[in-house]
């Protein structure tokens, strides 16, 4: 069963999308604010993270660099969840080092097709090779 | 006797010098009976001398000279002073009309001749004539002056007032006599010595005779600080020597007013930008419960169909559409709000536009089929690539798309595209046709406005808050393009929008700021504003003449470079700027557009001007060709192996050309190289902008991979050196860097590299990723079968 770490500190989104994940046979951990995102991370080393941005003590931004920077979390997969479909954000987002981004309000069906893709590859990138 | 002669010689030496006079002269014996008169008099009077002789002077010419002004100076003033000068004398004369006569009178004793008065008149009428008219011109001059309202002030050159206007003295409350004939400066207790007039009066104006708005401040003691306009002339005033007018407009209320209107503005500003921002901070607030909203209710949608319950299903859908519905209300109202706050910026990115055509017609599938609609695309062949924000171009043509679908019912909606030269530049066309409703032009008129629909019943009908036609127009004009519609009511609606195929950054920003340099991919474009197509490894042969283009064709191939074809020269056109071809090879003799012409238009336009083309031609004019623009100079039969050497130089020995990584750190380097020939591509490396361009001068590389500090040389100067040599100025460059670009350093590279990768706070592997991403975007050849 693959773990995944939600880091968000809206209860509701919290509540709906860790529900709504579980049922779809995923196990959820839950974070709070971005420090706390960081340690669970460390602790737990989920198979995939989605991360929301604004977040307390330290931002989803934040969280995403000391993850990918640290070597033990760097090749887990980070989504970033950004309120809305904002190209500054979602640029901030994959500049941070997010390897995908996925906007608020969450269409579950197109956030488990992001989540499948990085989490079915072996880790770290979304390599668009191929020959043309 | 002796003597008789000699006073014969006076007397017509004297009757000689009488008629030389001009002046009318009546000589009268003191009975006052003319005894001669000169010429001047006759010719004056019109009379002759036998009317005139041994006449009373009364009697002349009908009695024309029985004046009692004259009978007084001759009877009672001649008698007892025997002088009178300067006797004025108006009177109307038969012949000569009223006149002015300025009379002077002698009683002579001339020898033995009796005594006789010499009567001289001179005929003043039209000197004082232009006298009275001198006086009436000042007093106009003065009455003139009186009645502007602005005060004026004549000054002599001493700048001595001579006199000041009603105005003046209203104005600064004195009076004509404190005023006149005293130094400006001494007036009002010296409130007019201000020094910036000094300068004005003492420098400017005796060098230069007219100042125009001169802006003085002062604290006058009658009137308290007033904001005063001179203006000063300087002029000859006749006998009154030069002057100099001196002209005040109070103009304190006027810079006032001013002043408001500038401070309301800015006040109007800043309260647009609060509303602007207390819009955005509302509509994230709002999108917060929204989000629970939609979120629940599509939960329970689910759990509900898990559980069977169906009739809870339809329920939740409606709740759910309804949240969606309003959230999309609300990211227009953002938008909105954004580009009014001049917030809204564009992402400049190039893109394919037949992908996003695809994705934009399956998304809005479910809207047309919804009404029982059919879409069907109709787009031109040779569509390519578009550079501009893709996000907004999306978005406003699927809020047009869905428009459309929702005012038809079974209807057709119909998506065109197409390229379209304009003005000398490519744009970018599509047309959304629908057989819907239609508008009537009173609507028309009102589409596009903020807020509005076209009335409101269609918003009870239709839904909708008539944001999205606007928002639409607002994105397409942030591009430099435009939305226009035509429609005719009950037939339907044809939306059109135009947009740049290259659109250019917009002026006042260089994504500086937090955001710019947050951002990890910056698309520059090549020159100022079109950025490179992806270029291509392909020589673009033109020639009508079939086996001509066959035999190159083989032969190109054969030398391992990839060819297309065109059998004419607007095909040829056509091709080029679709594919931008690393040479081309042009015949001279064709039909309709020769290879002169078609040589003119590749030079004309931007994005080709840089591409290599080689003329083939019968005829050798070499010099003709390298007027033109022309790379190289080949005469038929085509030296093949000129050719191939001459097409080397932009390509290199052995295609596929290879990737040059230039990069000092090791690691980097190698993980780079790795994965791009685990991608198919041939690499080289070096570790520094020398030893790259060494790397160059052997084999031309089809990109480059770009670190920017290095030792030795680094990649700005690299850069630059690589931007001097004509045959590898189209060699897309992609910088990959660490570094946080100063927006003078972004500006050094700008036009000059493809894309600046950031390092910083990526994983390797994926920076490696979007290094591919790069690569799949300047189309760099692999080895087949990779």
């Amino acid at each position: 069963m693959p773990k995944i770490l939600l880091v968000e500190d809206n209860e509701m989104n919290r509540d709906m999308l860790s529900r709504r994940l579980q049922r779809k046979g995923y196990e959820v951990m839950i974070a709070v604010d971005g420090q706390l995102g960081v340690e669970m991370a460390r602790s737990e080393v989920p198979d995939l993270i989605l991360m929301d941005m604004s977040l307390p003590v330290i931002d989803g931004w934040e969280a995403t660099r000391a993850l990918k920077a640290a070597k033990e979390t760097s090749s887990i997969p980070i989504i970033a969840l950004t309120a809305h479909a904002m190209s500054t954000d979602r640029d901030k987002a994959i500049a941070a080092g997010c390897d995908d981004y996925d906007t608020k309000p969450i269409e579950l069906s197109r956030l488990l097709g992001k989540m499948e893709v990085l989490m079915g590859g072996a880790g770290g990138s979304s390599a668009a090779g191929g020959s043309r | 006797m002796e003597p008789q002669p000699f006073v014969d010689d006076i007397e017509t030496y004297a009757q000689d010098i009488v008629d030389t006079v001009r002046e009318p002269l009546l000589m009268l014996d003191t009975n006052l009976r003319v005894q001669s008169a000169n010429r001047a008099f006759y010719e004056t009077f019109h009379v002759s001398s036998i009317e005139t002789e041994n006449q009373l002077i009364y009697e002349l010419g009908n009695g024309q000279w029985d004046i009692p002004g004259l009978r007084t100076l001759l009877e009672d003033v001649i008698p007892t002073s025997s002088v009178f000068n300067d006797f004025e004398l108006e009177h109307t004369f038969p012949i000569i009309g009223r006149r002015v006569m300025l009379l002077n009178g002698r009683k002579l004793r001339a020898g033995s001749h009796s005594a006789i008065i010499v009567l001289a008149m001179e005929d003043v009428t039209d000197r004082r004539r232009s006298e009275a008219d001198l006086r009436a011109i000042e007093t106009y001059a003065q009455d003139i002056v009186d009645t502007v309202r602005e005060p004026l002030l004549i000054l002599d050159t001493t700048l001595r007032v001579q006199s000041g206007n009603r105005a003046f003295y209203h104005t600064f409350r004195v009076s004509p006599e404190e005023t006149e004939n005293r130094l400006i400066y001494e007036l009002g207790n010296g409130q007019w010595d201000i020094p910036a007039l000094r300068t004005l009066l003492e420098d400017i104006v005796p060098t230069s005779s007219v100042f125009n708005d001169f802006e003085l401040e002062h604290d006058f003691p009658a009137l308290g600080r007033r904001v005063m306009l001179l203006n000063a002339r300087k002029l000859q005033a006749g006998h009154h020597g030069e002057l100099v007018v001196l002209a005040m407009e109070d103009v304190t209320d006027r810079r006032r007013a001013e002043e408001e209107a500038a401070n309301a503005k800015e006040a109007s500003e800043i309260a647009n930008q609060t509303k602007s921002l207390f819009l955005a901070n509302m509509s994230h607030e709002l999108r917060t419960p929204l989000n629970a909203i939609v979120g629940y209710s599509e939960m329970l949608q689910e759990e509900a169909a898990e559980q069977g319950l169906e009739s809870f299903v339809a329920d939740l859908e409606k709740i759910n559409s309804s949240g969606k519905q309003l959230l999309g209300l609300i990211n227009d109202i953002l938008d909105l709000s954004k580009i009014e706050a001049g917030k809204m910026e564009l992402f400049l990115e190039t893109f394919e536009l037949d992908a996003l055509i695809d994705e934009i017609a399956e998304t809005i599938a479910p809207m047309v089929t919804k009404n029982m609609n059919v879409l069907k695309i109709d787009r031109a062949a040779d569509l390519g690539h578009m550079h501009g924000d893709q996000v907004k171009v999306r978005q406003a043509l699927f809020n047009l798309l869905s428009n459309a679908a929702k005012f038809t019912h079974e209807g057709t909606i119909t998506l065109e595209a197409e390229r379209q030269p304009m003005d000398g530049a490519e744009w970018i066309v599509f047309r959304i046709v629908d057989t819907g409703i239609g508008l009537t032009s009173e609507k028309l008129l009102r589409l596009f406005q903020d807020f509005t629909q076209a009335d409101a019943s269609t918003t009870r009908k239709f839904g909708g808050t008539g944001l999205g036609l606007a928002l639409t127009r607002r994105f397409c004009q942030m591009m430099g393009g435009d939305v226009t519609v035509k429609s005719v009511p009950g037939e339907g609606s044809t939306f059109t929008i135009k947009l740049p195929a290259i659109v250019s950054e917009p002026v006042a920003e260089l994504h500086g700021g937090d955001d710019g340099d947050d951002a990890v991919i910056v698309s520059t474009d090549r020159r100022e504003t079109d950025p490179a197509p992806a270029p291509s490894t392909c020589v673009l042969v033109i020639d009508d003449n079939a086996a001509q283009r066959d035999l190159m064709r083989r032969f190109l191939v054969k030398e391992g470079f990839s060819v297309r074809c065109a059998a004419s020269g607007e095909e040829g056109l056509r091709l080029a700027k679709q594919m931008i071809p690393i040479a081309i090879t042009l015949d001279v003799m064709m039909p309709e557009m020769d290879g002169w012409s078609v040589l003119k238009a590749l030079r004309a336009d931007r994005t080709l001007a840089d591409v290599p083309v080689i003329m083939l031609t019968m005829v050798d004019d070499p010099a003709r060709g390298l007027s033109f623009g022309a790379t190289d100079y080949l005469t038929k039969p085509v030296n093949r192996h000129r050719l191939s050497r001459i097409l080397k130089q932009y390509s290199c020995d052995s295609p596929p050309c290879p990737v040059l990584v230039v990069e000092d750190d090791r690691v980097m380097r190698t993980s780079m190289k790795r994965m791009l020939v685990r991608n198919g591509c041939r690499v080289t490396e070096a570790e520094n902008g020398e030893a790259a361009l060494a790397l160059m001068r052997e084999e031309r590389p089809s990109l480059i991979f770009l670190d920017l500090l290095m030792e030795v040389m680094d990649g700005f100067a690299f850069v630059e050196n690589v931007r001097t040599h004509p045959e590898w100025r189209s060699i897309p460059i992609i910088v990959v860097t660490a570094h946080d670009l100063t927006a003078v350093e972004r500006k050094r590279l700008n036009g000059n590299v493809e894309t600046i990768l950031h390092k910083e706070g990526t994983s390797i592997d994926d920076l490696l990723s979007r290094v591919l991403d790069a690569l799949d975007n300047c189309a760099v050849p692999r080895m087949a079968g990779v």
